[in-house]
């Protein structure tokens, strides 16, 4: 049998194919249509709807246009092969005063709820706060059978709320030397250098993404020698990560910009600085 | 919503504008045949073909009746919509960049590049002289020359057919009397980079530039009195003001350029909608996959255009939900949109 040319092949299968038909159904245009690809035969139902507008008297005039160009030969309506509908997408809302941020508030309101539902079943046993007795920011410092007085469960309710606010990590393993009781000896024989440094360091965080080493170095100047500025930055597009730690000569130094940029509004974002030694160890 | 997704170009899209009554949209692009579609189902109309280069900048005129588009090529080409016949070209020795049809209809402007040693020029093309429609005897003035950083890159009249508004590639607006030889009246120092896009509100009182320098201003138009500043954190490659809302739309992203360098997490290819007043953002609609370069509104504020680096023109009608927006201290109701 003689092989048919390429040309041919087309033709013969274009031919084997149905007809392409259209049908009205009301507002409704069906239009059946068969495809070819990768040797399978595909029937493409195509549904439109049809409306009716009134418009202007130019407007129409124009929607009876003859087309031209590429699309002369189409026929009325849209062509697939230029006009695509286009999945379905929504308008996100970012932070707008009322209407739809709404329900994010209710969500924020269960999650609430359930913190305190929460805190009502859980009570520590050292301080009667409502957090597990190990997580406890007293617990290394009280003996567990002596109850506290008022005035030190409130400020451990304090302190505790503090601790939920800068993260919720959960607390880690601190080695006996390193625990508050050793605290004054810790390290005394060891060279002081990196100690030192690392003691008079501040941690940066809520930090915005655009901000620059050199922002952070004309915010934190004023308070003493800065030895060390690191910006923490995303390795592969190296926008920062929004935090930062900067390192001062004397501790001193360090408390005193605490004092001053902790809660500070910087690009809009409010500074949290805290000393950054304990995540160190 | 469901957007109208229009394929009719191969290349990254350049301009896009609706005509007045806003049942079509013309895009151009860098491929070499400018489109229109009806707005209404994103049915194509045709294309004009003649161009032999990117396509810059396109126009209608108020009747929809002409389209005046020019290009790389060199050539600024006026079609007649109804048949997308090409009427007459005139040849210029660098890019067209920037056309638009005056108020009337009377008038043409137009603004070549100032590369291959030439000068920057603004020329008027008066439609009641054969010969200018022929492309002689034109009213031109330089803007700049070809060493000089300052060419025009976006135009708009102003003011009716009084003048010329031109955005320039140094961040600056100038005003250009046509009643009196194109003399420069005013020039403002707005940007600091290139200003890619200028648009009138709807009564033209106030217009919004979209700028390289990550910003978009709007001006009042008579004065060029800045009124509001919309800062982002990547270039703005077009901006719109809407017909019927205090809103704002910036269409942007990083550069193109840029793209296969990063992940398209990082380019922002979102179309960003501001309150004018507030200067606040309240939405987003993510569906390029390239940086937008050209937005337009419907006239009738209740659908918006956007054409990207990716090719693909996106016709979105706002859900029920943009409708019912509302702004803690803004006492409004929506203007009465053209009822075309």
């Amino acid at each position: 049998m003689m092989k048919s040319s390429w040309a041919d092949r087309v033709e013969f299968e274009q031919g084997d194919l149905p007809e392409p038909s259209e049908r009205i159904d009301g507002s409704l245009k069906i239009i059946t249509d068969y495809r070819e690809k990768d040797g399978k035969k595909f029937k493409v139902i195509s549904t439109y709807k049809m409306e009716k507008k009134e418009v202007a008297k130019s407007v129409a005039h124009r929607k009876s246009l003859k087309k031209f160009g590429d699309s002369k030969n189409d026929s009325a309506g849209p062509n697939p092969a230029t006009t695509i509908v286009a999945e379905e997408i929504f308008m996100q809302f970012v932070s707008i005063r009322g209407g739809v941020e709404e329900q994010q508030e209710t969500e924020e309101d269960l999650q609430l709820q359930a913190k305190t539902q929460l805190s009502k079943v859980v009570a520590c046993r050292i301080c009667k706060e409502d957090h597990w007795t190990t997580h406890c920011p007293y617990k290394n410092q009280m003996p567990s059978n002596t109850p506290l007085d008022e005035s030190s469960r409130a400020a451990a309710a304090a302190a505790n709320a503090a601790s939920k606010t800068s993260d919720s990590k959960v607390e880690r393993y601190v080695s006996p030397g390193l625990r508050d009781g050793f605290g004054g000896r810790r390290g005394e024989s060891m060279p002081l250098t990196r100690q030192n440094r690392d003691e008079a360091t501040v941690r940066v965080t809520n930090l915005s993404e655009d901000v620059k080493d050199s922002d952070l170095t004309e915010l934190f100047k004023p308070f003493g020698r800065i030895t060390r500025i690191f910006l923490a930055k995303d390795k592969i597009t190296n926008v920062p990560k929004g935090f930062a730690f900067v390192s001062y000569e004397r501790i001193s130094e360090a408390q005193n910009a605490i004092n001053h940029v902790h809660g500070y509004g910087y690009d809009n974002l409010i500074l949290s600085v805290e000393m950054a030694n304990k995540s160190n160890n | 919503m469901r957007p109208l997704l229009l394929q009719g170009h191969e290349r990254a899209i350049t301009q896009i504008k609706y005509n007045r009554e806003g049942d079509l949209i013309l895009t151009a692009a860098k491929d070499n045949k400018p489109n229109i579609f009806f707005s209404a189902n994103g049915e194509r109309l045709g294309n004009l073909i003649g161009h032999n280069g990117a396509v810059w900048c396109i126009d209608v005129n108020w009747d929809s009746t002409r389209i005046i588009t020019g290009g790389g090529d060199g050539q600024l080409k006026l079609w007649d919509l109804e048949t997308g016949a090409c009427i007459s070209t005139i040849d210029n020795t660098t890019s067209a960049r920037t056309c638009a049809f005056s108020y009337s209809g009377r008038y043409v402007m137009y603004s070549t590049d100032n590369t291959m040693g030439k000068d920057c020029e603004i020329r008027i093309i008066d439609f009641n002289d054969p010969q200018q429609v022929a492309g002689h005897g034109l009213m031109k003035t330089s803007v700049c020359t070809s060493t000089q950083k300052g060419k025009v890159t976006a135009a708009l009249w102003w003011n009716l057919d009084d003048g010329i508004l031109t955005g320039h590639e140094d961040g600056s607006l100038c005003i250009w009397d046509l009643r009196n030889d194109l003399d420069k009246i005013q020039r403002v120092k707005a940007h600091r980079g290139i200003i890619n896009d200028m648009q009138y509100n709807k009564d033209s009182t106030m217009v919004i530039t979209a700028s390289k320098d990550n910003s978009a201003i709007v001006f009042d138009s008579d004065t060029l009195e800045e009124l509001k500043k919309f800062p982002t954190e990547r270039p703005v490659n077009s901006a719109a003001i809407s017909p019927i809302f205090n809103h704002v739309l910036l269409g942007g992203g990083q550069e193109a350029r840029e793209v296969t360098v990063t992940s398209a997490k990082q380019g922002k290819f979102d179309a960003r909608f501001y309150h004018l007043i507030f200067e606040e953002e309240f939405g987003r609609v993510k569906d390029h996959f390239g940086p937008i370069n050209s937005v337009a509104f419907h006239p009738d504020g209740k659908s918006y255009a956007s054409g990207g680096e990716d090719g693909f023109v996106r016709v979105h009608h706002f859900d029920q939900t943009y409708f019912e927006l509302t702004f803690e201290g803004e006492d409004f109701t929506p203007l009465e949109g053209g009822n075309y």
